[in-house]
C-alpha cells in the first residue's frame, strides 16, 4: 500500500480515503465541522485545512485525497493560526449559550474552540440574531447557534432523499431553514439532530431532559424493525433519556429512523403492565407472582393449547421456550411466531423504503425462523386456551378467546380480555441476541433494570414448571 | 521492663505543680474573655463565610438557567434541577432542591455557576427538627448580608 507521512508519522493508506480518514488511523485529530463520513465532501467550513510540503496554500484534508510520498503537517504554525481565525470567526455570532443548549457536552463546536480556538474574543459588536419557526415535533432549530456546515442540507438531499432543508440569505445572514418553515416530513429527522456539529438542531424530545455528561451508555440493537440498526441506549439513573445510532457501515451505516430512536418510550410507559396480574373472582387484578402463575396454569391445562412467540423475543429466550419449556408443559402443542400483521413468514419481508426501514416491524423475524418457527396465520380449529409469549413491540392478533395468558411487556389496554398476565422485560432490561434480515447476529446487553415486578422470561418459565400447587 | 524513677522526697507532694497548675486557672480568671453570650452576642464572619444557599435574582427573575453545572461539581451531590421552559424565559429550573444534610458547603456549585446565581450567604443557623430540604420558593427569598 502507498504511504504518506502526517505529522511525522508514516501512514498506509488505501487510495481514496480522504486525509482526515487517514489521520484517523494514527491517532492525529484533524478538527472538521462540514465533513461528515456519511455525507458528500464541500470543504465549506475550512477547520480542517493543513500543511501540505511543497503546496503553496493549505488545502482541506476533508476534499485532499492523500498520494504516495505526501508530506502532511496538521500542526504547522499556519495551519495552527488557520484553525485558530476559523474558530474565532465561527465563534462570532454564536451565542455561547453553552449553558441551556442540549448539546454542550457533545458539541464539536465547543470541543474544537476550546481545543483550537482562543479563548479571548474581540468581538464588541452586537451579535446576529435569528426568529426560529417551528419545525415539526422531532427537531427544534436555534438558527443563532448554527455554523453554516450545511451537513443537514446534504443529509436530506443524500439520505432522507428529501430536499427539504434549504439555506435562504446569502453571506453572513445565511439562514438554514425548512422552505416555507415546513414542518419536516421525512422519518429520519432525528438524525439531522445527531448530525448537527452545533445546538442548532436539537431533538425536541431530549429538550432539557438531561445534560449528557450525566447519561450513561449502553451498545444495543434497536428492535423496531428487522433491520436491526446498532444504537446506544444512553441512560441515567435507570431511566432510558434517548437513544443514538452507533455508526456500523454494513447495517444501518450512521443512521437511525425515527420510530427506532423513539421506541424506548413504552419501557417507561405508565400503562406498561408492570405486576403480574390475574382474573380472580372474573375481574382483572393486580395480584402477586404465586396467585398469578396458578391462575395461568388453571387457564393453560386445556385440551387443545397453542402458543404464540411474539418475533420481537431473542434467540436464547426462542430456544429455551422450544427445547425446554414446551415439551415440558405443553408436549405436542402447536407454536407459532407473530410481530407483524400481514408479514407471516421471512418471504413477506422487504425493505419499506429506501433507506433502513423492513416491512416486518420486529427484530427477530428471521432469527425465529430459522429455529423452526412457523408464522401465525390463523388458530387451528378446536384451540382453547392460548399463551402469548412476547417482548412488548410484537402486535398482538385480534382473538375471540377467554382463555389467554400473556407472559412478557403488555399495556394495560391490551390485556383486558386475558385471563393472566405475567410481567416480563423489554429489549433494553435483558442481553440476547436477535437475527437481522441478512442473517447477522447481533447481541445486546442489557441497559437498564426492570421494574420491581417484572421478571426475565427464564425466570418466569422457570417458576411456572416448579410452583407447586396451593405453595402461597 | 519496669524502671523505678527515684523522686525527690520534696517532690513526691506535687505541691509546687499544683501551684503552677492553679497559677494559670488564677491568671486566665482576671484576663479578657475569649467565649461570647451566643444567642444575644453574635460575632462577624468573613463576607467569604459558606452558610445557607440562595438564588440571586434578577428584577424579580431567578438568575438560574437550570445548566446544571452545580449538580455536576458537587461532591456529595445534593442537588437536584429540573429545567423546564416558559415564555420569557429559554430554560429555567422548575425544581431547584439542596438536600442541606448532605452539603458539605465546599462552595463549588458557587464557584461553578456561570450566572452568579446559585450563592452561600453567611447564615450559619440551619437547624432543623425534620429533614431539610430547601425548594426552589426557599432559596429565592433573599435572606443574609450578601
Amino acid at each position: 500500500m502507498p504511504t504518506c507521512v502526517i505529522d511525522g508519522r508514516e501512514v498506509e493508506f488505501v487510495p481514496g480515503q480522504n486525509l482526515i480518514e487517514v489521520a484517523k488511523k494514527v491517532g492525529v485529530e484533524i478538527p472538521y465541522y462540514c465533513y461528515h463520513p456519511g455525507l458528500s465532501v464541500v470543504a465549506q467550513c475550512r477547520m480542517c485545512s493543513v500543511e501540505i510540503e511543497n503546496v503553496p496554500k493549505l488545502q482541506p484534508a476533508c476534499a485532499t485525497l492523500p498520494k504516495s510520498g505526501m508530506v502532511v503537517k496538521t500542526r504547522s504554525p499556519r495551519a495552527v493560526q488557520n484553525q485558530k481565525a476559523v474558530s474565532e470567526y465561527l465563534l462570532i455570532n454564536h451565542p455561547l449559550d453553552c449553558p441551556i443548549c442540549d448539546k454542550s457536552g457533545e458539541c464539536d463546536l465547543q470541543d474544537y474552540s476550546f481545543e483550537y480556538g482562543d479563548p479571548h474574543t474581540r468581538m464588541t459588536e452586537e451579535r446576529r440574531t435569528y426568529v426560529d419557526l417551528d419545525m415539526g415535533p422531532v427537531i427544534v432549530k436555534n438558527m443563532n447557534r448554527c455554523i453554516h456546515c450545511t451537513r443537514c442540507i446534504r443529509f436530506g438531499i443524500e439520505v432522507a432523499g428529501i430536499h427539504e432543508m434549504v439555506a435562504t440569505e446569502r453571506g453572513n445572514w445565511t439562514e438554514i431553514s425548512t422552505i416555507d418553515g415546513r414542518p419536516l416530513e421525512t422519518d429520519y429527522a432525528g438524525n439531522y439532530a445527531d448530525i448537527c456539529p452545533t445546538g442548532s438542531l436539537l431533538l425536541k424530545d431530549f429538550r432539557f431532559k438531561r445534560r449528557v455528561w450525566f447519561l450513561k451508555k449502553t451498545p444495543t440493537t434497536c428492535e423496531a424493525c428487522a433491520r436491526g440498526c446498532n444504537m446506544e441506549i444512553h441512560q441515567d439513573g435507570n431511566v432510558i433519556y434517548r437513544c443514538v445510532p452507533r455508526e456500523n457501515l454494513e447495517v444501518n451505516k450512521y443512521w437511525l429512523c425515527d420510530e427506532g430512536r423513539f421506541n424506548f418510550h413504552y419501557i417507561h410507559d405508565k400503562d406498561r403492565v408492570v405486576a403480574p396480574m390475574a382474573r380472580l373472582s372474573g375481574k382483572l387484578e393486580v395480584t402477586n407472582w404465586d396467585r398469578a402463575i396458578e391462575a395461568a396454569r388453571e387457564t393453560m391445562n386445556a385440551k387443545k393449547p397453542a402458543i404464540l412467540v411474539g418475533s420481537d423475543l431473542t434467540q436464547q429466550e426462542a430456544v429455551l421456550l422450544r427445547d425446554e419449556f414446551l415439551p415440558r408443559k405443553f408436549p405436542g402443542a402447536p407454536f407459532f411466531h407473530f410481530g407483524t400483521p400481514e408479514i407471516i413468514s421471512s418471504k413477506d419481508d422487504g425493505p419499506a423504503d429506501k433507506i433502513l426501514k423492513r416491512k416486518s416491524r420486529t427484530a427477530n423475524l428471521h432469527g425465529l425462523e430459522k429455529l423452526g418457527y412457523n408464522g401465525f396465520e390463523k388458530l387451528p380449529a378446536g384451540t382453547d386456551a392460548v399463551l402469548i409469549v412476547r417482548g412488548g413491540r410484537a402486535v398482538l392478533p385480534e382473538l375471540k378467546l377467554s382463555k389467554i395468558v400473556g407472559i412478557g411487556v403488555f399495556k394495560r389496554k391490551e390485556v383486558e380480555s386475558f385471563a393472566a398476565v405475567l410481567p416480563g422485560v423489554t429489549f433494553a432490561e435483558k442481553d440476547g441476541t436477535v437475527v437481522n434480515f441478512q442473517g447477522r447476529e447481533q447481541t445486546f446487553r442489557r441497559a437498564v433494570a426492570p421494574p420491581d415486578g417484572c421478571k426475565g422470561l427464564p425466570e418466569v418459565l422457570m417458576t411456572w414448571i416448579n410452583h407447586k400447587e396451593g405453595a402461597r | 521492663m519496669l524502671v523505678k524513677r527515684k523522686t525527690a522526697f520534696f517532690s513526691r507532694f506535687y505541691l509546687f505543680e499544683i501551684i503552677l497548675g492553679l497559677w494559670i486557672t488564677i491568671r486566665k480568671f482576671f484576663s479578657r474573655k475569649v467565649t461570647i453570650q451566643y444567642p444575644e452576642q453574635r460575632r462577624r464572619y468573613s463576607e467569604r463565610f459558606r452558610g445557607q444557599h440562595y438564588i440571586k435574582a434578577t428584577n424579580g427573575v431567578e438568575n438560574c438557567t437550570a445548566c446544571m453545572l452545580c449538580p455536576t461539581v458537587c461532591p456529595s451531590e445534593c442537588i437536584h434541577i429540573e429545567a423546564g421552559e416558559r415564555p420569557d424565559k429559554e430554560k429555567y429550573p422548575v425544581k431547584f432542591e439542596i438536600d442541606i444534610l448532605r452539603c458539605c458547603f465546599c462552595g463549588m456549585c458557587e464557584e461553578a455557576c456561570p450566572k452568579d446565581a446559585i450563592k452561600l450567604s453567611t447564615i450559619y443557623e440551619m437547624s432543623s427538627a425534620r429533614r431539610p430540604v430547601y425548594d426552589k420558593a426557599f432559596l429565592l427569598e433573599q435572606r443574609g448580608n450578601k
